[in-house]
């Protein structure tokens, strides 16, 4: 599958060690890259982010989704992996679609990610349900309560603690978008379920669209400035 | 941070949204939900799993911090004793 919505693996190098990126969309179309949510929100949204990148490939656009090391397809451990390997990767990830496609690409990021987004070099910034790193990390502890900390990931001690620390970094063209039920500021909010939380992964296609044509809406509008 | 909560009803309509969202318990099942209503134990999906999820979003959307020790069962018992619990903490 090449087509518009075709499917594709590339390869994008972190520190010397190769990691996997999905791309949904042509290599040479206007990119946006996806920083994912962090742990097990990363999987609770994996769904919601694919039906996000279908939607935005059919709008035109190359939707690029890398592993950050120690997750996914990735070689290389989760515990062996520092906060900075994850920073580097977002701002590896986004250099890669930008010389594939010749253009600078949106920075599209979900909760945790971002945390990390701003590492990356992008012509503006996304993000959806930002969340601060010290709830995340709050909420990894108390999946202990049910027995398994930190829901069986297993973070270095030094990425748990700036995990901890970290807040979302201030960019210059940043657009936030939070759910209807969240009282949180936001530029808009989009109805839909706070799919991250699900202890059973799912998805929402109403979700999705309201979220890939915000994106679409804000990429064509820095595109167009 | 999020703004100062002042009204009872706005810790309500929290509530309910997140038990929706984070248990995937259609809205108008937990629009009828009264105080009298049993939660943890009653329902098949909050079972412990689903406990740190549901905390955790209450905090961020009411821009409070729940004790681990201040949770047990009479809290999350029903809809009543977690409600009174949230409106301690997010109405000051």
């Amino acid at each position: 599958m090449s087509g518009a919505g075709g499917l594709a693996f590339d390869r994008y190098t972190v520190d010397g060690c190769s990691e996997w990126m999905m791309r949904i969309g042509r290599a040479e179309a206007p990119p946006i890259v996806i920083v994912p949510a962090l742990f097990e929100e990363m999987n609770r949204t994996r769904a919601l982010v694919t039906a996000m990148m279908r939607a935005l490939a059919a709008d035109g656009f190359g939707c690029w989704l890398p592993d950050l090391p120690g997750t996914g397809e990735s070689e290389r451990a989760l515990e062996e992996v520092s906060w900075d390997d994850w920073r580097t990767a977002v701002s590896e990830a986004a250099d890669h679609a930008a010389a594939a496609s010749g253009r600078s690409p949106v920075v599209a990021a979900l909760r945790g990610g971002c945390l990390i987004d701003d590492a990356a070099e992008g012509a503006a910034h996304w993000r959806l349900a930002p969340a601060l790193g010290a709830s995340l990390a709050r909420d990894m502890e108390r999946s202990g309560m049910a027995g398994v900390a930190w829901a069986g990931y297993a973070p270095s001690p030094s990425l748990r603690a700036e995990l901890e620390a970290a807040v979302p970094e201030q960019e210059a063209r940043l657009r936030t978008v939070r759910l209807a039920s969240d009282r949180n500021e936001a530029d808009a909010k989009i109805a839909g379920p706070a799919l991250w939380r699900r202890s059973e992964p799912g998805t929402s296609a109403a979700l999705a669209a309201a979220a890939a044509a915000d994106l679409s809406g804000w990429a064509k509008t820095c595109a167009a400035s | 941070m999020v703004a100062a909560f002042n009204d009872e009803e706005e810790v309500t309509a929290t509530l309910r949204a997140v038990l929706a969202d984070v248990l995937g318990l259609a809205e108008d099942r937990v629009a009828a939900f009264d105080e009298s209503t049993p939660l943890f134990g009653a329902l098949p999906e909050f079972d412990s799993m689903a406990v740190a999820g549901l905390l955790t979003e209450l905090e961020e959307r009411l821009g409070i911090l729940i004790e681990d020790h201040e949770v047990d069962a009479d809290m999350l018992e029903s809809f009543g004793s977690l409600l009174n619990y949230l409106r301690s903490k997010a109405l000051r």
